[in-house]
């Protein structure tokens, strides 16, 4: 980026790049609407026509206006469509009321004082009104009159006792329910609504009525009480309204028609701005030389894609027929450059694990290589049961052979990740199912596969079989746990005593694999510093002690004996001169133990103190010859690359340095104890998942099938398969999957990774279309 | 007798593998040597997995004490 100085404001294309921002607005507006008149947007695959982009820009300014006009003018038609229909409605109500006073009135006879009757209702013929009127309440001086109109029937009862309060109760109310639903244009949904008419008299009583009814939303509709001119005003109204609705059905036909004209070039067009887009906004990063004739870029490539890069900047000269070639010139950089690693689609969800923890730094190496193996392996060993492990098989081959209908299909964030991670699935499936032919488990079931059991009874009735336990007469089984190991009152401390066993051992051989690869990153970056007071004080250490601990549990297992570990282990640090006596597993085995103490001693200040003070005598040795050279003929020096950074350290800051190999190495101390024993996860995991797999099938499935009933063992399988679908496929695997994510990320990592690099991202335009979608 | 007998057969099914990878998928020297560290990774984790079981129960201190049945 050379322009990190000036703003984003004052950078050369911002024009464009506002011009293009506003067209993208309107493009977005011209989508809603046509999803909101529920058309459905034909991408036809026409050709680009490379349309220009300032034609492209009237046109959206166009349409859009049009666009808007239109809608505006549906909306009043609406409005007023609806009045009139309000209006329709409480003509033939309203008038209903009327008619019935009236016919009233004629068996009654005429007999009324006088009549004063608001203007605009001026017919002489509601006397019958005022007659039934008379006969409720007290007629007022100023005459009787009324007002009809419209309310959403939620609010007629409180409507009708405001009203009330308000007169005083000189009031008559009627209410009719509308035929049917009616668009009330404030909420615009439809509502029922009630018809009402209120007779009432007095001038006060009209406006606090009128003002209620403002309150309340009611819409209020002059109805004549002339019976001919109700049936002449109801007939005009009918004939405007269905004037209306051919009108409004005209506009919406015209403005789908437009939207469907644009709809059919809209994301031809949505993705042509796109491009522009991030065209100006890549030019934006550039900067004009001093001369203000060319433009220069500074960039990152990879090195295999030299040539093509010349290639096409040879062809974008030619076509853009300019007089001066584009110079590609590789530079010298301070700076690190970015990492990219070449992943296909086997290994790219391997490589999105490990950067999610941290890219790796330029050049380091990546832990991915052995990730691909040992983190489906991990996994296995905490999941291990090979019916569990064929039935996540059979998931992840579903998921690969239907990889090319659902990689193009959008899938849901959890599919997303399971379909993204399908060769992990396949891997991990693999390795469950050899793991799990090795604990000899089949939905938690052992089996014979591999030959009969090295173990019997004692003798022919088998009578102490259940007191002292069989015999081993044979050679051990010879692939994986015996079989006569399940069900048996001591298989728990057996097979715990294995799996810790295991699991140290699996942990101590990552750690170091982890340190070894310390040693190669130091190897390949030249720093012998670091092989000699890091790597091999690291490996004395932690080979010393765990690695001493994993020697002693293989020659146990190899001699039989009956020492007790961790008895070796705490007396070798306690009491490291005393005799062994029973602990004793091997000739010369106490003054061995007193050396590895001694080196494991000795090796922690060997990482701690020599580094700091040899880094602080190496940079008193480089910058020697510079402390009198300081005239700097650097005017030119610094300002000769705008922009790209080129900054010494000309500090060197002691205590700093000191307190991070401190605190380096006691991370490493400490954490040789902890990591190992965060290894025994994959024990108590294997454990767990073993202990859920016996408890469901033998409360479950066998208890079902104990008995005789059909429907007792087919709610038993149901109970069994759902069980063992959610809980151990599903629920197992997320876990075993995120502990081995954590033994991989943490214990294996924090041997050797440095992870503070940072991800190449080259200019794509089809990274463009995933991206703002 | 029979633990060195089978870390041969787990060494031979190995070089097979890595044979079978390098005859199949020749892609250039930096694949097949990726290639080949997955086989032998594979192959060291899957041996050292079937060797401690088997070890394990070589000489075992504790024999199987069946359960009543019930």
């Amino acid at each position: 980026m050379l322009n990190d100085d000036k703003s984003p404001f004052q950078r050369t294309f911002v024009n464009q790049v506002k011009r293009c921002a506003e067209m993208s607005r309107k493009l977005r507006f011209l989508k809603d609407q046509i999803n909101k008149a529920g058309l459905l947007s034909s991408a036809l695959p026409t050709l680009q026509s490379d349309v220009d982009l300032e034609a492209l820009e009237s046109q959206l300014a166009d349409h859009e206006h049009e666009l808007i006009e239109m809608n505006a003018n549906s909306e009043k038609l609406q409005q007023t469509y609806n009045e009139l229909l309000e209006f329709k409605m409480v003509l033939q109500k309203a008038g209903s009321f009327l008619i019935s006073g009236k016919s009233y009135e004629s068996a009654e006879g005429r007999e009324l004082d006088e009549n004063v009757y608001p203007s605009d209702y001026p017919e002489s013929d509601s006397t019958s009104l005022l007659e039934q009127a008379t006969q409720s309440e007290p007629s007022n001086s100023s005459g009787l009159r009324f007002i009809s109109g419209i309310i959403p029937k939620s609010k007629v009862l409180f409507f009708e006792r405001m009203l009330f309060r308000a007169t005083r109760g000189n009031l008559l109310f009627n209410q009719a329910p509308a035929d049917e639903l009616i668009m009330d244009h404030v909420s615009s949904e439809m509502v029922e609504k009630t018809i009402f008419v209120v007779f009432f008299s007095g001038e006060q009583a009209k406006t606090k009525i009128l003002k209620i009814c403002e309150a309340f939303g009611a819409n209020c509709y002059p109805v004549p009480e002339d019976l001919t001119k109700q049936t002449q005003i109801t007939q005009e109204v009918s004939l405007r309204l269905s004037e209306l609705e051919t009108t409004l059905d005209v506009g919406i036909r015209h403005r789908n028609a437009a939207l469907h004209s644009i709809g059919v070039h809209l994301s031809i067009w949505m993705n042509m701005v796109k491009r522009e887009k991030a065209v100006f906004d890549t030019l934006n990063m550039l900067n004009f030389d001093v001369t203000k004739k060319c433009l220069v870029g500074e960039g990152w490539c990879p090195i295999f894609a030299k040539p093509q890069i010349q290639e096409a900047l040879q062809r974008a000269t030619f076509d853009s027929n300019s007089q001066i070639g584009i110079i590609f010139h590789v530079m010298d950089s301070v700076e690190s450059p970015p990492t990219y690693f070449r992943t296909n689609t086997f290994t790219n969800a391997y490589q999105e694990i490990v950067d999610a923890y941290g890219v790796a730094k330029y050049q380091e190496a990546n832990p991915a290589v052995y990730t691909v193996i040992t983190f489906p392996f991990l996994f296995a060993v905490m999941f291990g049961d090979w019916g569990h492990g064929i039935c996540l098989l059979l998931g992840a081959l579903i998921l690969i052979a239907r990889e090319g209908k659902l990689s193009s299909q959008k899938l849901g964030s959890f599919m997303e990740m399971l379909f993204g991670g399908r060769y992990v699935l396949l891997l991990m499936s693999l390795f469950s199912i050899y793991c799990g032919l090795i604990y000899n488990e089949f939905f938690s079931v052992p089996y014979h596969i591999f030959g009969d059991s090295a173990y019997r009874c004692r003798d022919a009735s088998c009578s102490d079989a259940h007191t002292v336990g069989l015999i081993k007469y044979r050679d051990a089984y010879p692939f994986g746990v015996d079989p006569s190991w399940r069900g048996s009152r001591s298989e728990l401390p057996f097979l715990n005593s294995l799996k810790m066993k295991m699991s140290i051992l699996f942990g101590v051989a990552q750690m170091n694999l982890g340190i070894m690869l310390s040693y190669f990153n130091s190897l390949f970056f030249n720093n012998s510093l670091d092989i000699r007071y890091q790597f091999i004080p690291q490996m004395i250490f932690l080979n010393s002690l765990f690695g001493y601990l994993s020697l002693l549990i293989i020659i146990k297992w190899c001699t039989g004996s009956q020492a007790d570990l961790y008895h070796v282990m705490i007396y070798m640090f306690l009491s490291p001169f005393d005799d062994l006596a029973e602990n004793e597993l091997f000739w010369g085995q106490r003054p061995l133990q007193i050396v590895l103490l001694l080196s494991a001693l000795v090796a922690v200040p060997w990482m701690l103190f020599p580094k700091p003070f040899i880094l602080r005598k190496l940079h008193a040795e480089r910058f020697q010859g510079r402390r009198y050279g300081v005239l700097r003929s650097s005017e030119m020096d610094i300002d000769s690359e705008p922009g790209s950074a080129r900054h010494h350290e000309e500090e060197f800051n002691f205590s700093e340095v000191f307190v991070h190999q401190m605190i380096h190495s006691i991370e490493f101390v400490l954490g040789s104890v902890s990591n190992t024993a965060s290894y025994l996860r994959l024990w108590a995991l294997s454990l767990a998942h073993s202990e859920l797999s016996t408890v469901f099938y033998e409360k479950v499935l066998l208890l079902a099938w104990g008995y005789e009933n059909i429907l007792i063992r087919m709610v038993g399988l149901a109970v069994f398969a759902f069980a063992t679908a959610f809980i151990l496929l599903m629920m197992e695997t997320l876990s075993a999957f995120l502990h081995a994510l954590r033994l991989h990320w943490v214990e294996f990592q924090n041997k050797f990774y440095g992870g503070d690099g940072y991800k190449f991202k080259p200019f794509s335009f089809a990274a463009l279309a995933d991206d703002e979608d | 007798m029979g633990f060195i007998f089978t870390t041969l057969i787990f060494v031979a099914i190995g070089l097979i593998a890595s044979l079978c990878t390098r005859i199949c998928c020749n892609k250039g020297p930096s694949a097949n040597l990726f290639h080949l560290t997955l086989v032998i990774t594979a192959t060291i984790c899957c041996w050292m997995m079937w060797a401690i079981v088997y070890l394990a129960q070589m000489n075992p201190l504790i024999v199987p004490i069946l359960s009543e049945e019930e």
